[in-house]
């Protein structure tokens, strides 16, 4: 769906990306995760052909994005980016109703839309009075109109608080569940873990980890699993036959509270890669 | 290279709506008509009067509202998404420039209504008209790709009025002030000439020096327009 090769951009002197490849195969929740600045939103950029790189080679869908700017291709991906912006003075209905027409979508799945994204009840609101949540929903719900093969998506909830951010997720895995391709950059690991198969760290414009969450975790796990005791104390016991006694010995003596393995989150492995925080 | 009427369709319909709401925009774009209710007060109204609120109307109707439609969407962020849909450049700008064109013609004609003007037996005029409006638009295009929000675009648009708005009453100074004979090849003043001398029973043979000259000033336009567009399009 998404091949990118050895993807550079340079901004005056500040190369923004160096040497990024990575692939999304059709059907893949892709999570592009870095901190502000680290050249997330220069690659949608380019992906969606706004932008174009300096070096290398990106294709989406099998051509190179330099193509991408007809209307047959237009109506195969659907974009929101943290400055997307909806008509203030319209109601979110005049809103979607210009999307549905411009891709020639039927009304009904106007109301489809709203629903996706908890919205069904107010689309006869004006746009101006919408909360920064609820604004994100309708452009998310605009994107959706015309159930596009490939979604990019760049920090969708960002600005939603966690109920709103829960059912977004569900409509995301919803969607992807009925075939969409979904590029999603994000700092929320949690986002990420919760939604994507595969993803990437992105640290200064260079990729410096690209895996899949389960993979990564196993690889970062500490060998450990760590027992909370009634009386307080808490012990680290190698993970390995050996400690199978000791752990059997405190259960037998009903002296245990709680036994965890010590996974690391994604963001404890980026902070661990890259050696800067996800902010 | 696709056309669809639909999408061109859309566009117009959200524009005309959108319009509706803005009062800002759309009462700065009645002011000719107030011009036109104090002129045809004076009694007996010359020819080049009627011609100062026509050509006022096509800048600041023209003009303006295509440059406050065009900045307000850059300003929201609304035309990226716009270009990001199966829309195609020449479908936004047929749809953004159908709005505009609607209401000029609207409001000159309603202005020369109130000033008691006929346009019946002026067809070179008509045409002189309709092809200005064209370098208007596309001169309003450019100055909405080139300034960043609404309130800057209202700044930009004096210059525009003072010079392609106001040169047929700023031409009468030029005797005193040489540098302003160069308002003669504005549109404005050819449409003047247009007018003089069809009324004057002249043919396409003594008529085709004013509209070459507006003629030149909508290709200059469009292709400032259209080169503008495409850079500022990608980042």
């Amino acid at each position: 769906m998404i091949e990118v090769k050895s993807l550079e951009k340079i901004f005056g002197d500040k190369r923004a990306l160096q040497d990024v490849s990575f692939q999304v195969k059709k059907g893949e929740t892709f999570g592009f995760l870095g901190p502000s600045g680290s050249g997330k939103t220069t690659t949608i950029k380019i992906l969606t052909g706004q932008m174009r790189q300096s070096a290398g080679t990106a294709n989406v869908f099998g051509i190179p994005v330099s193509q991408l700017n007809t209307p047959e291709y237009r109506k195969r991906f659907g974009v929101v980016t943290d400055n997307s912006g909806l008509y203030a003075r319209l109601t979110i209905y005049d809103n979607l109703k210009l999307y549905a027409d411009l891709y020639g979508t039927s009304l009904q799945r106007i109301d489809e839309a709203l629903e996706s994204v908890n919205l069904g009840s107010e689309k006869k609101t004006q746009v101006a009075k919408l909360s920064k949540g609820m604004t994100q929903r309708v452009l998310l719900a605009r994107t959706l109109l015309h159930k596009p093969e490939l979604l990019f998506l760049d920090e969708p909830t960002s600005a939603l608080d966690p109920a709103n951010s829960k059912h977004i997720h569900n409509g995301l895995k919803e969607l992807n569940r009925q075939g969409t391709t979904i590029f999603l950059t994000t700092h929320d690991m949690e986002e990420a873990d919760h939604l994507c198969s595969q993803v990437a760290f992105l640290n200064k414009g260079v990729v410096q980890l690209l895996d899949e969450p389960k993979q990564l975790k196993k690889q970062y796990r500490e060998e450990i699993i760590g027992i909370e005791l009634k009386d307080g104390r808490e012990l680290e016991l190698p993970l390995k036959a050996s400690s199978a006694e000791e752990i059997q010995q405190y259960i037998s003596r009903e002296m245990v509270e709680r036994i965890y393995t010590k996974e690391p989150t994604l963001g404890d492995i980026f902070v661990e890669v890259t050696g800067r925080e996800l902010v | 290279m696709t056309f669809s009427v639909k999408r061109f369709m859309a566009i117009f319909q959200k524009d005309l709506k959108d319009l509706y709401r803005n009062l800002y925009v759309s009462s700065t774009a009645l002011m000719p008509l107030i011009f036109a209710v104090i002129y045809s007060r004076i009694g007996e109204v010359p020819l080049a009067m009627h011609l100062f609120v026509i050509t006022l109307s096509l800048a600041l109707v023209g003009t303006f509202l295509q440059c406050a439609i065009i900045a307000e969407e850059k300003e929201k962020n609304t035309l990226r998404g716009l270009m990001l849909s199966p829309a195609t450049l020449t479908e936004i700008l047929a749809g953004k420039s159908a709005v505009t064109i609607v209401i000029t013609i609207i409001v000159t004609a309603v202005s020369m209504f109130i000033m008691d003007f006929s346009f019946t037996g002026r067809g070179w005029l008509i045409a002189g008209i309709l092809l200005s409006l064209v370098f208007f638009i596309a001169l309003g295009t450019w100055m909405g790709l080139i300034t960043r929000s609404v309130l800057e675009a209202s700044v930009y648009i004096l210059p525009v009025m003072f010079i392609f708005g106001m040169a047929n009453m700023f031409i009468g100074l030029a005797d005193q002030f040489s540098f302003l004979q160069v308002l003669e090849y504005t549109p404005g003043i050819q449409l003047e000439e247009i007018a003089e001398f069809s009324e004057a029973g002249a043919g396409f043979d003594e008529l085709w020096k004013p509209f070459a000259i507006i003629l030149a000033w909508v290709a200059a336009t469009l292709v400032l327009a259209a080169v503008t567009f495409k850079k500022r399009m990608m980042d």
